[in-house]
């Protein structure tokens, strides 16, 4: 393997707890090199997902988070200057396509969608990049893979990708698992037993009930985690949970008092 | 504001007398019978206004509170709970006039006067929001939160109701400190929630003894609770607050036993000594140790415990309503084969039921017309209350072309991140190769670099920023259309309503419409219940043939109900996504309307609906053609937000001089 690649090589196996056959479905989309699109609300496990399927896979992982700022030269390459002259520098993505490894675009659909377009000859059979700044044709590695992920919730009607873009991938929906797989999660992310972590996770449940009454989205398994782990350093629930679920998830002083109530239904009155 | 009656001038009462004759004589008779009777200190210009205002919109109403005023001595003298109470029957009875007549010849206007009865309700209205969220993450999310029709505070405070469409707290809570309200708040409707999931609702009670009903509803409200805590073990402590009832406090009479028991089934760290408490402990804990689902045992457990309360002599009390206090009346768990009107759906489980002949009668087939307006209810600000009457009036639009709502409602979920995008200056218009700007075009200077190397000439414009874009901006016209555009304006043949028209023509085509929206509409109003409402052209709608035709078409009528219109305007607003909205409004003369005798009501009626829209981002302004018009208008849209035209020539150029002037801001 390249050495180049070795800072992307993930070492130690990181936790995931599968919710239904996606690594099956991932380990097979692998196999017929198809791009993946991973859909789903913030904080669900989409990239610890990505992160595990690259240990598993023995394969580098390059992420990227895009934003709207980015350009094509962001993702590919550019010439910078040096005390020679002009020099060409791969881009994360350029670099992904050499070494073989997997390219993970984080929240794809921040990008602008005219930049987007530089992965079409990727991910058709051409499976190429051209460089037509640096006028080279970058054949890609047999294992290079490219892997998307957004969330359909709250982006807005602006911000969406070219029916040409997504018909290039492969998709798998994620969603929160439900409630007994939650509590394990949480409980071994955090270190708290499964009595607190069901807690947390029945707070959660609720506050998921409130979303399209002016929350874009529920209390995620990420806070979850975030909030028991608090609680495991011997925090009060009440803050714990202020601190990391509530206070965060929304400015509106009604689903605060909301959320307030959700976690007094599950610790009692605050004393 | 002046206050009216800090310095009541002289004849005050006589005029609004003489307004009330023209409106009912017969009222007008019983009044000036009943005024020399009253209290020194009772502000009769304010009593006779009121009572104006009711015979304006019910005539037989205000005559059975007119014959009826001398007994009211003490609501007399609190004269604002006396108007907030005959402003919610008007309001409340709005359709029926026999409940309203009822309302006024029975109902006790001291309802109102309870400071602590109306701090409840306004802590608990205001609050609505939040505890519906709450209630929604119990899985409810339909039911409406509410408040219980008031009540003559002589009566003991009623207990929640809950249906299977709302939740209806009581307005008074006064068994409840007023630090735990919002605990006792969210303790109902938790409660509600362990019902709406665990009980089954409506049983027939059939021919069972109130007793029994009630001591089953006790032990069902212990048997939910118990399955809610399962899941949320965090309410119980929540309960916990409520449940005091003790030895001591509570008492050996029935109320005091339940209590107890139901603190006993609550609470297993309370002792109690009395034995048939301990008995219903015990048979409880038996019962929920087999299984919480097996309602007949439950129900024979309550059944025993009733028995053993008849041998003991104790009787249901009149008044009885299940403690701790925030239990409800538990009526949704009975079905007592009677339809009771909505509003007395708190009846006292005594009651005998009977049941309905079949009604033989067919039921009428004929075709019916179907009134397709649209209708939408507004609020409207009383000054001398200084508080909103809710859904007081009614605006109605042609149902010709159907707007489209869901489409309106799909828009409103991204809205808020497009107001973000909106913003200028805006990143995404990226204007790269400019001589000079914030950052280096990176592309650009390598580009330079490469040609100075090559000993080209480099072009030298290696900087790029982001661009600006106008902000657009929404407008709706807004055109009185009232009795008074018939008149001429002065020193010209043309009248008010051709000057406005001319000016919205103008406006509408004048507007660049790649970036701004605009809406023309028309109001004129016939009583609070007839604003009528017209769109004349649509903010996606071209000025073409057929809206010239219709604003061709419009013709002057009515009164002017200004508030209502310029709520109904902002709300319209309020779907567009631009970044300033604004209503211009052409009048020509200061709000009124035939149902208000009080001057000032309308315009401080407005006055409000402009800071109310101002408050929505919408900006209000206002042409108009009244060369009096600067005390109102100064008031209702502030200092720098109105014109006076003087000439019929001018109006027009005016109108789109400042239409101009704002959207270019």
């Amino acid at each position: 393997m390249d050495p180049r690649s070795h800072p992307y090589l993930i070492e130690r196996e990181p936790y995931y707890r599968a919710a239904g056959n996606e690594v099956a479905l991932f380990t097979a989309a692998h196999a017929r090199s198809l791009p993946m699109m991973l859909k789903g609300p913030t904080g669900c496990g989409k990239t610890r997902f990505v992160e595990h399927m690259a240990w598993r896979l023995k394969r580098p992982l390059i992420t990227l988070a895009c934003n709207e700022d980015m350009t094509a030269s962001d993702l590919v390459g550019r010439y910078l200057l040096d005390a020679q002259g002009t020099v060409w520098h791969d881009g994360p993505l350029t670099l992904a396509v050499r070494l073989g490894a997997i390219c993970y675009l984080d929240e794809v659909v921040e990008m602008r969608q005219d930049s987007a377009v530089v992965i079409h000859p990727l991910t058709d059979d051409r499976r190429m990049l051209p460089l037509d700044k640096h006028g080279e044709l970058v054949k890609a590695h047999p294992d290079f893979r490219l892997v998307v992920s957004y969330n359909p919730g709250y982006q807005s009607a602006a911000k969406d990708m070219k029916a040409s873009t997504r018909q290039r991938f492969g998709g798998i929906d994620f969603d929160f698992l439900p409630v007994d797989a939650e509590v394990e999660v949480v409980s071994h992310e955090s270190g708290v037993g499964p009595e607190l972590a069901t807690r947390l996770v029945r707070i959660a449940a609720q506050s998921r009930a409130l979303r399209g009454r002016g929350l874009d989205e529920g209390i995620s398994t990420r806070m979850l985690v975030h909030a028991g782990a608090m609680i495991a350093e011997g925090i009060a629930p009440h803050d714990a949970c202020a601190l990391a679920m509530t206070t965060p998830l929304t400015d509106d002083h009604e689903l605060q008092a909301a959320l307030a109530g959700f976690v007094e239904a599950q610790f009692g009155p605050r004393p | 504001m002046r206050p009216e009656w800090s310095a009541q001038p002289t004849g005050l009462v006589e005029r609004r007398l003489a307004v009330l004759r023209h409106i009912d004589a017969e009222t007008h008779a019983a009044v000036c019978r009943a005024l020399p009777e009253l209290d020194r200190e009772v502000d009769r210009a304010a009593l006779v206004d009121l009572v104006a205002q009711v015979a304006a919109e019910a005539p037989d109403a205000a005559r059975a509170l007119a014959s009826r005023l001398i007994h009211l001595s003490d609501a007399l003298a609190d004269p604002m709970a006396l108007r907030k109470w005959a402003l919610h029957g008007l309001q409340r009875h709005r359709e029926d006039a026999k409940a309203r007549h009822q309302f006024f010849e029975g109902h006790d206007p001291l309802a109102f006067a309870d400071h602590r009865t109306e701090d409840d309700s306004a802590h608990l209205l205001a609050r609505r929001g939040a505890l519906s969220h709450y209630l929604a993450g119990f899985g409810f999310a339909a039911h409406r939160i509410d408040l219980l029709e008031p009540q003559a505070t002589a009566l003991p405070a009623p207990a929640l109701v809950i249906s299977n469409e709302s939740i209806r707290f009581p307005r008074r809570t006064a068994e409840v400190p007023v630090a735990q309200r919002g605990a006792w708040q969210r303790a109902a409707l938790a409660h509600a929630a362990a019902h709406l999931q665990h009980s089954p609702l409506g049983r027939p009670a059939g021919n069972r003894q109130p007793m029994l009903l009630a001591m089953m509803a006790l032990v069902e409200d212990a048997r939910v609770e118990r399955l809610m805590v399962r899941v949320h073990p965090g309410l119980h402590g929540l309960w916990s607050l409520f449940h005091t009832a003790t030895r001591e406090t509570a008492g050996f009479d029935y109320a005091g036993l339940a209590a107890r028991l139901a603190r006993a089934l609550h609470d297993p760290e309370y002792a109690d000594s009395n034995p048939w408490v301990q008995k219903g402990r015990s048979a409880f804990e038996h019962a929920a140790a087999t299984n919480l689902h097996d309602l007949a045992e439950f129900d024979s457990l309550a059944r025993l415990l009733a028995i053993d309360m008849e041998k003991m002599r104790q009787k249901l009390p009149l008044f009885y309503r299940p403690q701790p206090a925030y239990r409800d009346d538990n009526t949704l768990l009975w079905n007592f084969n009677a339809a009771l009107p909505e509003d007395e759906t708190r009846t006292i489980v005594r009651e005998d039921f009977e049941l309905r002949p079949d009604e033989k009668t067919p039921p009428d087939l004929r075709p019916v017309e179907v009134d397709t307006r649209r209708r939408t209810r507004y609020p409207e600000w009383d000054h001398q209350l200084q508080a909103l009457r809710p859904d007081w009036v009614t605006v109605i639009e042609p149902a010709s072309r159907p707007v489209r709502d869901a489409a309106a409602r799909a828009m409103r979920q991204p809205r808020v991140q497009l107001r973000g995008l909106a913003r200028t200056p805006d990143r995404a218009v990226r204007r790269t190769r400019q001589a000079e700007g914030d950052e280096l075009d990176l592309n650009a200077a390598v580009d330079n670099l490469i040609q100075l190397r090559a000993g080209i000439a480099p072009d030298g414009r290696v900087f790029q920023r982001h661009g600006r874009r106008r902000r657009s901006t929404a407008v709706v016209l807004l055109m009185d259309l009232s009795e008074s555009t018939k008149r001429y304006v002065p020193g010209s043949f043309t009248p008010v309503l051709e000057v406005e028209k001319r000016a919205a023509t103008l406006v509408a085509e004048s507007l660049d419409i790649a970036l701004d929206r605009i809406a023309v509409h028309g109001f004129s109003s016939n009583g609070r219940h007839e604003v009528h409402y017209e769109r004349i052209k649509e903010f996606d709608e071209a000025f073409d043939a057929e809206p010239r035709r219709r604003m061709a078409g419009l013709e002057s009528g009515l009164s002017t109900r200004m508030g209502a219109a310029l709520r109904h305007a902002a709300e319209a607003l309020s779907r567009e996504t631009t970044d300033h909205k604004l209503i211009l409004l052409l009048t020509d003369g200061e709000p009124s309307d035939v149902d208000v005798f009080d001057d000032e009501h309308l315009v401080e009626d407005a006055r409000h609906a402009v800071a109310w829209a101002t408050g929505q981002g919408v900006r209000s302004f206002c042409v108009t053609l009244d060369r009096h018009a600067d005390g109102y208008v100064r008031r209702i849209f502030g200092a720098r937000n109105y014109l006076i035209a003087n000439r019929a020539d001018a109006f027009a150029g005016h109108a789109g001089q400042t239409l101009v002037r704002l959207v270019a801001h």
